[in-house]
């Protein structure tokens, strides 16, 4: 049970960085961004991401459009502000030191034993 | 034959099995007491509202008109519970809410699961949260005193609704409807017919 505690705690937190990532290529549709973070793995359940995109919303990180649909209710079109796109530069910094200091510490050869 | 009602999710209307709408209530109650902050929480709750709807869309069809406690617990497993919803800086008062007040919304049922004759005893207990010998001995004098313990316990056993779903179950004992409870309910379950088979 504690292993998947760490692990979803892992993916928590990378899960805001992975949804600029998603929209810094192309604006999207949210059930779009819940089926690429879905498919990546990041995410297995979709409640997650509703109070997280409006929170970023509200920082004004993102800012979204309605689209109407014929399909169904109108949805919402979201896209990076300039705001959201520093922050997301912040973040692949943020990161590439993560991912350097982890390799370091895996890869940290053992210090030889003194020889008497 | 079962009672269904009209709603309106998202702005969309559907048609909804009686039961089905009170566990779909439920969970959104629990959902929506997951945020603080007013504003915030309308805007969260109405885009969830919205892509329930449009889970719903794709179940409805020229031949399945209605929604069905199952299409409620599916969609419970795609949106996730509670805890999914969890908030960051503001979880801790959550958990605080949580040990001071009953953690769900309860109904009475019927509890098909620990019963003598119908469950009635055992689902009026599991409401109050009282013994459920105390009700059935309570029963027994009133038959025995004026025989109107039975025509009362009859009375109740069609009025109240059996807890046949998962769902259900856990709002009986005013358990979180959520999806690690179900999964709990499900797997003590398990156990219990492990050992009455002695596996």
């Amino acid at each position: 049970m504690n292993l998947d505690n760490t692990k979803a705690q892992m993916k928590k937190g990378v899960l805001e960085y992975c949804i600029f990532a998603i929209l810094s290529k192309d604006s999207r549709y949210t059930s779009d961004i819940i089926q690429e973070l879905k498919e990546a793995k990041v995410i297995v359940v979709e409640g997650t991401l509703y109070p997280l995109l409006t929170r970023q919303k509200n920082a004004g990180l993102l800012s979204y459009r309605w689209e109407e649909s014929t399909q169904g209710p109108p949805r919402k079109y979201y896209e990076l502000t300039d705001k959201g796109k520093s922050f997301l530069k912040e973040l692949d910094n943020s990161w590439n030191d993560l991912v350097k200091a982890v390799s370091l510490i895996r890869n940290k050869k053992q210090t030889p034993e003194k020889q008497k | 034959m079962k009672r269904a009602i009209s709603i309106n999710l998202g702005g969309i209307v559907f048609n909804i099995d009686d039961d089905a709408y009170r566990e779909l209530q439920a969970y959104l109650t629990q959902i929506e007491s997951c945020f603080s902050d007013r504003e915030e929480s309308k805007e969260i709750m109405n885009d969830i509202e919205v892509r329930i709807a449009e889970l719903f869309n794709e179940r409805i069809t020229d031949y399945k008109k209605v929604i069905t406690s199952k299409d409620v617990n599916d969609i419970i497993d795609v949106m996730g519970g509670p805890e999914q919803f969890g908030e960051t800086e503001k979880e801790s008062t959550y958990k605080q809410r949580e040990r001071f007040g009953p953690s769900g919304y309860r109904r009475m049922y019927r509890d098909p699961d620990s019963r003598i004759l119908g469950g009635v005893c055992s689902g009026m207990s599991a409401y109050w949260r009282i013994d459920p010998i105390i009700l059935r001995i309570l029963f027994v004098i009133a038959f025995l005193g004026f025989g109107t313990g039975l025509i009362i316990y009859i009375i109740l056993w069609i009025v109240l609704p059996e807890a046949k779903t998962k769902a259900q179950k856990l709002e009986m004992m005013g358990e979180k409807v959520n999806v690690s409870n179900i999964g709990k309910a499900f797997k003590e379950e398990f156990n219990n017919v492990k050992k009455n088979m002695n596996l």
